[in-house]
């Protein structure tokens, strides 16, 4: 039987990964208690688990590394050595090191930064014999063509305590003959004592067993190696085995040799499997077959996105599920017998089966709600580093770590958040002089805050350092044409303009007293996710950054308009206003297609029947058409950074929908973020704003083919 | 079917180690640390416990030595999982009444022959 480990190494990966997590967590706080052994303690088991674990999937960097590190561990958290700042340094690097490893090929040589780390980490412990180089190797046992049988003579005399160890004589002795066969098996009973004064728990016997077996001694031993501590055994081997005279033991001889036979046949071919295996495992390590490495890395990847769920989330699901089923017999029993009078326990049916599933609904979504604190976590760090690297001091604090959000969000949020907390860190809060003197405390605050608010998640992001100087923003917003000189701009406004694409590049930074690199893109990271960002800044006081999310990506309350005989779905959140839309506001610009001017501000309009490959309003007189033209509608939506005018036959009105993707059940199209299924039962897509503006579909002169017939077709 | 308790904090180690035992036909108890173990211990009779030693709440060495002076489990056999190189945890397990262990990474058809060996 081969048992294969293989399909368990993605649970390991994710194990792994989360005890990296916790592990830069611990360490982080060891800094302010170097002695916590709790600390010190989960530490070790999260190296050790690591380490376990990586051998069984031929991972030997990761053995490697964590051996050196467990031993490391070890001697703190048995107080041998001080987790000294230089320490817990050096086993914050080791965190990354570990990171690298868990995603690194198997067979790839091990990393410069891995094996330097390491001899740092054996340096700290002074007669420590190096790491041991290489994980266990597994001793290939040369067989004996013919096995020389040899005779054995087994004594085992186990202690008194021996059942006190779960042990079993029996089973030994049967091991023992496993090897071979007896030539005899004398049972000492000698030591019995009378009836009475036997305790059932002891044991009293021992035996002298003689074997003929073709087993070297070291296999002989091994039957007692777990019984060493409990029992003398002592095992004398002569070369020649003992000669049975009688028929009975040379039949037992017989069985012997047969035995013999089947256990060399056994280990030829496993023999044979280890060398078929084997040219693959030793591979020398400077030259690892590409292909072969890189196909173990998808498989590795093995582009599994999973998610891990608390039972109890799962045992409701079920339990509705259950009542479903039930309510569904139900009903179903009431169709086939109908009669008038069930009617109103008909309604009563179908109604349990609605609330249950709008709870299903609600509980299956949960399941993709995971606490947003894994994300916070990892900020410590990215804080730690700063401070390192600029010499400041520097607080996380966070709070609302409990705050459930959408898995595919939290993914999505990562990088954002990272270059707020960066920027805070770097550039918000102002180096311990300047605090000093501007009688602020030394250490500088940096909060990461996550709670509700009516509906939506709502991510803070503040700090206590000198805030945005509006007149540099000003200064270079006009520098960089993104403003007139003479604009009057409120300092909000003039705030706003940092998340402008263009504003913010890297010679910025330094004369901005703020934030600075990138903000645009994560105002567009946000917006993506049907977020909004916003900014407030007092100067001296520090910035808050908040991020305004909606609870999930697969529900979004949506605008239903109609396009000739087509629905479409906006998200309501882009939508800023809605305007009528009469023939005579449209002004024409040359080549450039058509702009609506609201508020003496020109808005390039995007005509959507265009988008769908519809006909063209057709512009004849008729009183049908006239009146349709009047009650024409322009929807102002936010797209990117511009305003753009849709321009829509009517507004069917306002509600939530469930995003279904276009790309699992048809192909990707441009301009759509995916389709909903409307109360009706039809299918209406959902226009993606910003997607549909990048298009450029404003130019009349552009053939309005390129919305896909298939999926006109399937629409 | 025989009944066998895996305890481990580790849930890839506790799979390996259940899959591993299935295939053999045993009936696999998971339990994630000692005093989990203890607990289910209670409910549910096994023939044998395969124990991590390093595990939060209650480690190894703790659980093998509570199990032993139950009444009834004084001589259930109990393997520990090591890892190589701690040499002092095998000695702190075999006095605490451990039969045996299990070298991790362990290869699946030893794990078998080793529970072999203290099972009959």
């Amino acid at each position: 039987m081969k048992i294969d480990l293989s399909q368990f190494r993605q649970t390991f990966l994710q194990e792994s990964a989360d005890h990296i997590a916790s592990m830069e967590t611990s360490l982080l706080e060891l800094r302010s208690a170097p002695d916590d052994i709790e600390l010190l303690n989960s530490i070790f088991r999260s190296a050790h688990s690591i380490k376990g674990g990586a051998g069984s999937f031929g991972m030997t960097n990761l053995v490697r590394f964590t051996h050196s590190l467990e031993n490391l561990l070890d001697r703190l958290r048995s107080l041998e050595m001080q987790a000294t700042s230089e320490v817990i340094d050096i086993l914050l690097r080791s965190v990354d090191v570990l990171r690298g490893l868990l995603d690194a090929d198997a067979d790839a040589a091990m990393p410069a930064d891995a094996l330097e780390l390491s001899e740092q980490i054996d340096g700290l412990m002074p007669g420590e014999p190096a790491s041991e180089q290489a994980a266990p190797e597994e001793h290939l046992q040369e067989l004996n063509n013919e096995p020389q049988i040899k005779h054995y003579t087994v004594e085992f005399r186990p202690h008194r305590e021996l059942f006190e160890s779960g042990t079993n004589p029996i089973l030994l002795l049967r091991n023992l003959a496993a090897l071979g066969s007896f030539t005899s098996c004398h049972l000492h009973t000698q030591e019995l004592p009378a009836l009475a004064d036997l305790d059932p728990a002891q044991c009293y016997l021992s035996w002298t067993v003689e074997l003929n077996s073709g087993c070297a001694e070291d296999e002989v031993r091994e039957v007692f190696e777990f019984v060493e501590h409990l029992a003398e055994v002592s095992i004398h081997c002569t070369e020649e085995p003992q000669t049975i005279d009688d028929t009975l033991s040379l039949a037992v001889v017989a069985t012997g040799q047969q035995q013999l036979a089947v256990r060399a046949a056994d280990q030829e071919t496993s023999a044979d499997r280890r060398r078929q295996e084997s040219p693959d495992d030793r591979r020398d390590p400077e030259t690892p077959d590409r292909r072969k490495a890189a196909k173990k890395k998808s498989e590795v990847r093995g582009e599994l996105s999973t998610i891990r769920v608390a039972t109890d989330k799962v045992d409701r699901l079920i339990d509705l599920v259950g009542e479903l089923v039930i309510a569904h017999v139900m009903t179903a029993h009431m169709v086939a017998e109908f009669e008038p009078g069930c009617l109103p326990r008909l309604r009563e049916a179908v109604a349990a089966m609605e609330r249950n599933t709008r709870e299903l609904h609600e509980r299956v979504m949960a399941v993709r709600m995971l606490p947003i604190g894994t994300l916070f976590q990892r900020y410590s760090r990215t804080v730690y580093d700063i401070a390192q690297s600029t010499g400041k001091k520097l607080r996380l604090e966070t709070s609302g770590e409990d705050t459930e959000i959408d898995k595919s969000m939290l993914e999505l949020l990562g990088d954002p958040l990272v270059h707020l907390v960066r920027n805070a860190a770097d550039h918000g809060i102002e180096a311990p002089e300047v605090r000093q003197a501007a009688g602020k405390p030394e250490e500088g605050v940096i909060a990461l805050k996550a709670f509700h608010r009516s509906g939506r998640i709502v991510i803070e992001i503040s700090d206590d350092g000198a805030g945005i100087d509006t007149e540099v923003v000003r200064n270079k917003a006009i520098e960089r044409g993104l403003i007139e000189p003479d604009s009057q701009l409120s300092d909000e406004q003039l705030r706003m303009l940092i998340f402008e694409p263009g504003f913010s590049t890297r010679d910025v930074i330094s004369d901005l007293s703020g934030r600075g690199v990138g903000m645009d893109v994560v105002r567009r990271n946000v917006q993506q996710l049907n977020g909004s960002v916003s900014l407030v800044s007092e100067r001296g006081q520090g910035s808050t950054v908040s991020i305004e999310l909606p609870l999930t990506l697969a529900i979004l309350e949506g605008l239903l308009i109609r396009v000739g005989d087509r629905t479409l779905v906006l998200p309501l959140l882009s939508v800023i206003e809605t305007v009528p839309l009469h023939d005579e506001q449209i002004v024409r610009v040359a080549e450039r297609g058509e702009v609506v001017v609201i508020r003496d501000e020109p808005i390039p309009l995007l005509r959507l029947s265009r988008f769908l490959g519809l006909p063209p309003e057709v512009e004849n007189s008729d009183q049908a058409s006239q009146e349709a033209s009047k009650r024409r509608l322009a929807v102002i939506v936010e797209a990117g950074n511009r305003k753009v005018g849709l321009v829509v036959d009517e507004l069917l009105g306002q509600q939530q929908v469930v995003v279904k993707s276009l790309e699992r059940h048809l192909h990707k199209v441009d301009g759509l973020m995916g389709a909903t299924i409307l109360g009706d039962g039809c299918v209406a897509p959902i226009v993606d704003v910003a997607g549909i503006a990048a298009m450029n579909l404003f130019s009349l002169q552009v053939p309005p083919t390129t919305f896909p017939q298939a999926v006109s077709r399937a629409l | 079917m025989r009944k066998v308790m895996i305890v481990d904090d580790s849930v890839s180690m506790r799979q390996m180690v259940g899959y591993t035992l299935r295939q053999g036909g045993f009936e696999v108890i998971e339990a994630e640390h000692g005093a989990d173990a203890l607990n289910r211990l209670q409910s549910s009779n096994v023939d044998l416990i395969i124990t991590d030693l390093n595990m939060p709440v209650m480690d190894g060495i703790t659980l093998i030595q509570k199990v032993r002076i139950q009444p009834g489990m004084k001589s259930k056999p109990i393997l520990m999982l090591t890892t190589e190189g701690l040499a002092s945890k095998k000695e702190q397990g075999k006095a605490a009444g451990a039969t045996g262990w299990i070298v991790k990474p362990f290869d699946p058809e030893k794990l078998l022959q080793t529970v072999a060996k203290v099972l009959p």
